[in-house]
């Protein structure tokens, strides 16, 4: 190799550098849509694409027409906010052809757990079961209508519909209070619970009546003096279903 | 018994806060990561700094590196479910997303760095191999010249200057990759566990221990499979600068520790709870006690001790093994420690590993032995040995 001569090994590497950075921009050119990038960080076209999927489902009004009575029904019960094709899946063309064309109804113990098996991320006050307890072995539909879904009695705990609260509280220093030290239940709550609305306390002497150093309450419910709070409710501080005191 | 019938988590914690999103894989990729960089670092040592001493470990930990640079991205691939889509963030850069800039950082390391600096460390004795091996080998080794069959003095030479360049290019390549996994988690800052400047700098550090480590076992075991002395100068240099690097990377995360104590911020009381009851044994025993002080006073003793040379080999392997357990807990404590905790402050929730699965522990093992099995093929390949020979004399043939 004389001096001067670009080395044999920058020539090649640069065949392969050229080959790459070209392939890049190549792969670029051919892979990258031609609309992408117009709205935003993503392909503009899909929407023209997704427009013109054919549509699956027939919306939650296009049921009433010719079902009525479940309808009707539903529109009574809990479920009231749940459409049809959420358990009955798509059904637009049963609409078109219902003679020939008809949805399942979905009659195992699958479905209603997706819904109503127990995870603390759902919202308070829905009715949760944990499914392997809950009867286990029978679908749901021999006890509960799936149309209007009344227990067959109402529910003795709260825990039906509040087994976050409840099972935290149960590991918490105030395992030994009622629901009801607190709340205010109307009987009917459990059957109807946006209709006969559960009372929550207010001011701090719901919780003074036990915790204030002027409570007679027993010794070894810890107590705090006035000043403890001044200005802020209890609750803004300690949760009062698990609420902690000694950090 | 149903999971859900006892609360696993303790105190108050947000409803989509009860399960883990970033899992036993994610604990495995910044582990891997920062053992590329780790042996990266280390090759640079000799390479750079002329630490004579590390000659024989030299090209083991470049082909480390490589072996585990290989493996790195698989965890995040396999985490998101579409591999395949990973090639869209070539694509389609998206400038603003530090994850989605990962790709071209990995890029730049592999090609540019890790790919060229083997390359030109071997091209001489690849050339020759092209030469002399047999038939199916022959042809490999054809093809790894990429054509650039010229091994004159002037052209060897140049090998070298530009292995070094290559070298003191990767050297920050080496600090970016391992400081941006840092990054990632030091930038949450909705998170009081993970958001700190100094994540960056204590996962770069770590990585360097556990890459030297490493690079420490991996040539004790593999002269002990092919019946060769270990050169004990190289070893001890090795320890001492592991030493060296296991004393700066403790020491940080006692800063990082004492800091977010002096700083008492809101967190603190959920953090320490976290701490004493969550990670008490990945953190304080693996972490701290087994995987920081038992080795810092091992390797004290071996290095620097009176003792047979038997003994300081038994010690640096223990040492060795100790710090992988130690740094694994680390980033364990890092990235599963940050979602333990209710960002309410109030509470804990659990995490238990799964043995099936994507994310569960038998895929993780394997995920761990492959780079290993990658390390047997290229060293098959580009043998790194240097038993007895000189300072830059010809490896002994492979095939
Ligand atoms: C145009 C009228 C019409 C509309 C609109 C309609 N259906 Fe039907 N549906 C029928 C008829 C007719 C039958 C058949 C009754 C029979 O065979 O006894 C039927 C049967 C069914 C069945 C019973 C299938 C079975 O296996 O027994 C279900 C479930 C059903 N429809 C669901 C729906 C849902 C959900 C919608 C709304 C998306 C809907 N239908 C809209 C006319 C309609
Ligand atoms: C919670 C899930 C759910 C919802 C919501 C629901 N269904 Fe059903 N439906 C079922 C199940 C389960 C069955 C089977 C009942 C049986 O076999 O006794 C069924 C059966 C039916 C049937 C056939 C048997 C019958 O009772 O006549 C029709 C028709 C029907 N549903 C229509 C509707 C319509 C229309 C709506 C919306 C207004 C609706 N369903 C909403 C679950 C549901
Ligand atoms: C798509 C989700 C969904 C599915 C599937 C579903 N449900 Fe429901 N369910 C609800 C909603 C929403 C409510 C109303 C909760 C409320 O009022 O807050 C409810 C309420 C109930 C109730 C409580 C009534 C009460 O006393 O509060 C029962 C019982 C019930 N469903 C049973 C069933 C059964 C049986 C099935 C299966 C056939 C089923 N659910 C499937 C969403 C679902
Ligand atoms: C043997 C009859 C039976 C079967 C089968 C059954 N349940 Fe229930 N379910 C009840 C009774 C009785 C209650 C009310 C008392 C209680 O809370 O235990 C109830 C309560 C509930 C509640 C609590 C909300 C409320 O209003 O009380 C839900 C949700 C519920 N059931 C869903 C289901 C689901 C989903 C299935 C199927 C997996 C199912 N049930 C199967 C009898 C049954
Ligand atoms: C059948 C299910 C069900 C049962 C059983 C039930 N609840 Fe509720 N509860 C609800 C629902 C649904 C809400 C949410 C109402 C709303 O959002 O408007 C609620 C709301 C509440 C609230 C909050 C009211 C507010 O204004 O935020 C309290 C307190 C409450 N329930 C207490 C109880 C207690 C105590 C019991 C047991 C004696 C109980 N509930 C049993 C369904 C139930
Ligand atoms: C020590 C008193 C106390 C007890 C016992 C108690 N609560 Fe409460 N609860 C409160 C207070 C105070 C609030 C209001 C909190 C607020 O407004 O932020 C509340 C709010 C609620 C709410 C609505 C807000 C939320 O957190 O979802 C529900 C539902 C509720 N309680 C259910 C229950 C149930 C079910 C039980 C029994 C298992 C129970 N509570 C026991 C004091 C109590
Ligand atoms: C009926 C009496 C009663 C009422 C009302 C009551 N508590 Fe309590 N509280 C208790 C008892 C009993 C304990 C448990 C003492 C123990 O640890 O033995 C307790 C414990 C506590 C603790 C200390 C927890 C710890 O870590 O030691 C706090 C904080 C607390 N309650 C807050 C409240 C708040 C806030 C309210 C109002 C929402 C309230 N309590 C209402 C009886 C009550
Ligand atoms: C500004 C926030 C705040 C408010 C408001 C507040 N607390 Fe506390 N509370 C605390 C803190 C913090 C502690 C822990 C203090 C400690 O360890 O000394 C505590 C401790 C307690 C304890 C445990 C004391 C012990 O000796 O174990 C009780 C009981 C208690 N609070 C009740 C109440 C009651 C009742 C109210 C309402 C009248 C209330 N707190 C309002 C912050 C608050």
């Amino acid at each position: 190799m004389k001096t001067g001569r670009i080395p044999q090994q920058v020539v090649v590497l640069s065949v392969i550098a050229v080959v790459v950075v070209a392939g890049f921009f190549g792969m670029r050119a051919l892979f990258v849509p031609e609309s992408f990038g117009k709205y935003g960080h993503y392909r503009a076209d899909s929407v023209d694409a997704i427009r013109k999927l054919p549509i699956q489902y027939g919306g939650a009004k296009a049921c009433a027409e010719c079902h009525d009575e479940v309808a009707a029904t539903k529109s009574q019960g809990f479920h009231r906010g749940v459409s049809c094709e959420v358990c009955h899946g798509p059904a637009a063309a049963h609409i078109e052809d219902p003679g020939t064309i008809k949805p399942t109804a979905p009659r195992q113990r699958e479905l209603c757990p997706l819904c109503h098996n127990y995870s603390p991320s759902r919202p308070t006050g829905f009715p949760q079961i944990l499914t392997a307890q809950h009867n286990p072995g029978k679908p749901c539909m021999s006890c509960h209508k799936p149309h209007d879904p009344v227990p067959p009695n109402a529910p003795k705990e709260c825990s039906a519909c509040h087994r976050g609260i409840w099972s935290q509280k149960l590991v918490s220093p105030h395992a030994s209070l009622e629901c009801s030290t607190c709340h205010e239940v109307p009987k009917e709550h459990s059957v109807d619970p946006r209709g006969f609305v559960v009372s929550k306390p207010t001011g701090n002497q719901a919780c003074e009546r036990c915790h204030s150093n002027a409570a007679l309450a027993a010794s070894a419910i810890p107590q705090v003096t006035s000043e403890h709070t001044a200005r802020y409710l209890c609750w803004d501080c300690h949760y009062p279903h698990f609420p902690e005191g000694k950090k | 018994m149903d999971p859900s019938l006892l609360e696993p988590s303790t105190g108050y914690i947000y409803p989509n806060e009860y399960f883990l999103q970033w899992e036993l894989l994610i604990v495995l990729y910044p582990y891997i990561t920062g053992l590329v960089a780790g042996a990266f670092i280390l090759a640079s040592l000799e390479r750079v700094f002329k630490v004579k001493a590390l000659w024989p470990v030299y090209r083991l930990a470049l082909l480390s590196a490589l072996a585990f640079m290989i493996v790195a991205p698989l965890p995040l691939l396999a985490h998101l479910g579409h591999p395949e889509r990973s090639l869209e963030m070539f694509l389609t850069p998206h400038t603003t997303s530090a994850m989605a800039m990962f790709g071209f950082v990995y890029a730049w390391y592999l090609l540019v760095v890790l790919l060229l600096e083997v390359w030109f460390d071997y091209r001489r004795e690849i050339v020759i191999w092209s030469q002399e091996s047999k038939a199916p080998w022959r042809y490999v080794y054809k093809a790894l010249t990429l054509g650039a069959t010229d091994i004159s003095d002037a052209a060897i030479k140049f090998d070298d200057r530009a292995g070094r360049l290559i070298t003191i290019i990767g050297i920050p390549s080496a600090f970016l990759l391992h400081g941006y996994v840092g990054f990632i988690f030091g930038s949450v800052k909705a998170n009081p566990w993970w958001s700190s400047v100094l994540m960056p700098v204590v996962f770069l550090f770590s990585a360097i221990v556990s890459g030297m480590a490493i690079v420490m076992l991996i040539y004790m075991v593999t002269s002990w499979i092919r019946w060769k002395p270990i050169d004990m100068a190289c070893l001890n240099k090795l320890g001492e600068f592991l030493l060296y690097a296991l004393i700066v990377d403790f020491s940080l995360e006692l800063l990082d520790f004492i800091h977010r104590l002096y700083e008492s911020e809101e967190s603190i009381h959920i953090l320490s709870q976290l701490i004493t009851d969550r990670l008490f044994i990945s953190l304080v025993i693996l972490q701290v006690l087994m995987g920081a002080l038992i080795p810092i006073f091992g390797l004290v003793a071996a290095r620097f001790g009176r003792l047979p040379d038997e003994m300081r080999r038994m010690i640096y392997f223990l040492v060795g093994i100790l710090i992988q357990v130690g740094i694994f807990s680390m980033r364990w404590n890092v990235v599963v420690g940050g979602q333990m905790f209710s960002k309410s402050l109030r509470g804990l929730t659990v995490y238990k590993v799964h043995l099936f699965g994507l994310e569960g522990l038998l895929f993780t093992i394997g995920l761990l032995l492959l780079p290993v099995v990658i390390l047997y093929v290229l060293v098959k390949l580009l043998p790194p040995w240097i038993d007895g020979q000189e300072d830059g004399a010809l490896a002994a043939q492979p095939h």
